[in-house]
């Protein structure tokens, strides 16, 4: 045929795999690119089982994938999305990648040779500029998504995130009957903090801060930046005696040490009001905040850097407050 | 569609769509060897507006899977096919047929039997016709990690008319349902309007 | 001498396509049914030698003309064409007492074949 003179030139210098096997998958063509890439030479692996060669090679998938080809005379597929690589190959891209490897579009075809003889053709598309992207952007998902539920001062839960936690929490602890407490804490005098040493020391005081109370803290617990210098924590599967353990060590772990800002030694002291989940109903996450906030309030009152348990008693004054 | 298609053109369409389909269920099932029966599909032609509303009811709220591949023939014959899955009982099909057992390879079964049921069933279907195809790689989407419907509906905006063929097939004792869309462009219609008139004519 | 020949298919196409195929110097007398009802009408109401059938019909389908004809012990010979070409169905079929399956498209040449094959021409 009279088209002969361009099909090997341009097989030659085409960017893509072109792989030719006969009905027993041994090889009979591999273009310039794929013999480049994978160093081998033609005339050497001619005649050789596909598999031999290529040993890396996911056989038993290969094979089922080339006998729907051979058998039904249709077009078979393989994105990298679902399989990386089809045949190992080293990458050139110049920028680093998680893999070294290609990252390969096949495309497997039906072709009779002029006896009618059955082989396929495998077509490598190299897609490793896709795949690269595709893990630029998860990356770039991950620190984004990050950013939508993190404090960017303290690393702690920004408030809109910790309070969906908290409402979710208390539906399940509500739905699997387990207790459940939370604990709200304030930085005590923290405008005379700010004053004295400034909002960059008490921006690192309350890094610091939030850094140790973290460091206490359980993987199933959740802690919040609720306000300027106000915390919540949702303690899980903790009752009320185990959440004023819990608020106690926090108090002191925060008293005993003085934050290093610049030459500066600064004491600071927390006040933790605490409450466990005591109701049922849709609701049941505001007011267990409202409690929380009563409790609060009471330990400022009654001399700051303790802990104080949200009471029954308190409901009258609860309402007021929460008006 | 009547307004587009005569009575006898429909009937027409309708029998080459059969025979496509027996031809296609055919070959699957000697492939994978497992599938016992396939039902004649029923065919619908309807403007691509009316696909979304009927789909949201099937595939939203449960696990639901779209694989859609391209495909180009003489003649301005062009579109997209999209087969359609619940998800519910893939993976007991695809260890049956030899697949493993995680999504990924889940998917990369559903990837294989949608390219298998479209590229067989548009194959026989050009051949009826004189024509003959081209097919892009198959693109799969899960509900697992997207949203179906909205993707669905992405898709069918950019095309005029719907050829939605309802296929369901029975695999030994668990039945596997699956929708194919045949997505066609306006100019394509006319095609295909043509090639039926002279199919008829030739009887 | 006319074979009376009874074509059943619910397809109009599908008639046209077998009617094209019969070769030319097939001497033929036929009538179409678009369903298994219609074609038991026929075939209970005239003479008929062979039957053209296909399964997939509305009404009453290929299997039950079949089964219809076996048990009232009509005379006529059945070749069923179909799209749906499953062994399991060649089977079925074949039991049911067809002479010959074949599979849509129709090839002329082989209904030629089969024609030859049982004497009908």
């Amino acid at each position: 045929m009279s088209d002969n003179w361009f099909t090997s030139p341009v097989l030659e210098q085409l960017n893509s795999g072109v792989l030719v096997v006969d009905e027993q998958f041994q090889l009979v063509y591999l273009n310039t690119f794929l013999q480049r890439h994978a160093t081998v030479q033609l005339d050497e692996v001619k005649g050789k089982s596909l598999f031999k060669v290529f040993a890396d090679v996911p056989e038993a998938w290969l094979r089922r994938k080339f006998a729907s080809v051979l058998e039904l005379q249709s077009p078979s597929f393989s994105s990298w999305e679902q399989r990386q690589y089809v045949i190992k190959l080293p990458h050139m891209r110049p920028f680093t990648s998680a893999s070294p490897f290609m990252a390969q579009n096949c495309t497997m075809l039906p072709l009779n040779d002029s006896a009618g003889r059955r082989h396929v053709c495998l077509l490598i598309e190299d897609a490793t500029d896709a795949f690269v992207y595709q893990q630029r952007l998860q990356s770039t998902l991950q620190k984004l998504e990050y950013s939508n539920r993190i404090d960017g001062l303290t690393q702690c839960l920004n408030r809109r995130y910790w309070e969906e936690q908290l409402k979710l929490e208390v539906q399940r602890a509500q739905r699997y009957q387990q207790p459940l407490s939370l604990l709200l804490f304030d930085l005590d005098k923290f405008k005379q903090l700010n004053d004295q040493y400034g909002h960059l020391g008490g921006d690192s005081v309350l890094i610091e801060l939030s850094a140790r109370i973290r460091a206490l803290l359980r993987d199933t617990d959740w802690f919040g930046r609720y306000g300027g210098e106000e915390f919540g924590i949702v303690l899980t599967n903790t009752a009320l005696e185990g959440a004023l353990d819990v608020a106690q060590r926090l108090c002191l772990a925060v008293s005993s040490i003085a934050v290093i800002f610049k030459e500066y030694s600064i004491q600071s002291t927390i006040s933790v009001g605490v409450a466990q989940l005591n109701i049922m109903g849709e609701r049941a996450h505001e007011v267990l905040i409202g409690q929380a906030d009563v409790a609060l309030y009471n330990a400022k009152r009654n001399g700051r850097n303790r802990v104080v348990a949200f009471s029954a008693g308190e409901t009258e004054f609860l309402l007021k407050t929460t008006e | 569609m009547r307004r587009v298609f005569s009575e006898e053109q429909l009937d027409c369409l309708q029998e080459l769509i059969n025979v496509a389909m027996g031809l296609a269920s055919n070959k699957l099932a000697r492939f994978l060897s497992t599938f016992v029966y396939l039902q004649v599909p029923s065919i619908a032609l309807v403007s691509s507006a009316q696909v979304s509303p009927q789909f949201d009811n099937q595939y939203s709220g449960v696990d639901s899977a779209l694989v859609s591949q391209g495909f180009l023939g003489n003649d301005g014959l062009t579109g997209e096919a999209i087969v359609l899955y619940q998800l519910d009982n893939a993976h007991r099909i695809a260890t049956l047929l030899g697949y493993e057992t995680d999504s990924a390879s889940e998917l990369e079964m559903l990837t294989d039997i949608s390219s298998i049921l479209t590229t067989t069933f548009l194959n026989s279907l050009a051949e009826q016709i004189d024509n003959s195809l081209s097919y892009s790689a198959p693109r799969v989407l899960s509900s697992r990690q997207e949203n179906v419907a909205e993707a669905l509906l992405d898709t069918v905006c950019h095309w005029d008319l719907a050829l939605k063929v309802d296929i369901s097939y029975q695999l030994i004792d668990h039945s596997f349902n699956c929708d194919m869309l045949l997505l066609i462009p306006g100019e394509a219609v006319l095609t295909i309007q043509q090639i039926l008139v002279r199919i008829l004519e030739e009887c | 001498m006319t074979l009376p020949v009874l074509i059943c298919d619910d397809s109009l196409l599908a008639r046209k396509q077998v009617r094209k195929s019969l070769p030319e110097f097939f001497d033929a007398d036929i009538v179409t049914a678009e369903n298994g009802m219609q074609a038991l009408t026929i075939l209970r109401s005239q003479e008929i030698g062979l039957v053209f059938l296909d399964l997939t019909m509305p009404e009453l389908d290929g299997i039950g003309v079949l089964e219809a004809i076996k048990q009232e012990a009509m005379d006529c010979f059945v070749i069923v064409i179909s799209a749906d070409i499953q062994p399991e169905m060649q089977k079925r079929v074949t039991e049911l007492g067809a002479l010959a399956f074949i599979h849509k498209p129709v090839n002329p040449e082989k209904l030629v074949l089969i024609l030859k094959q049982y004497g009908l021409i």
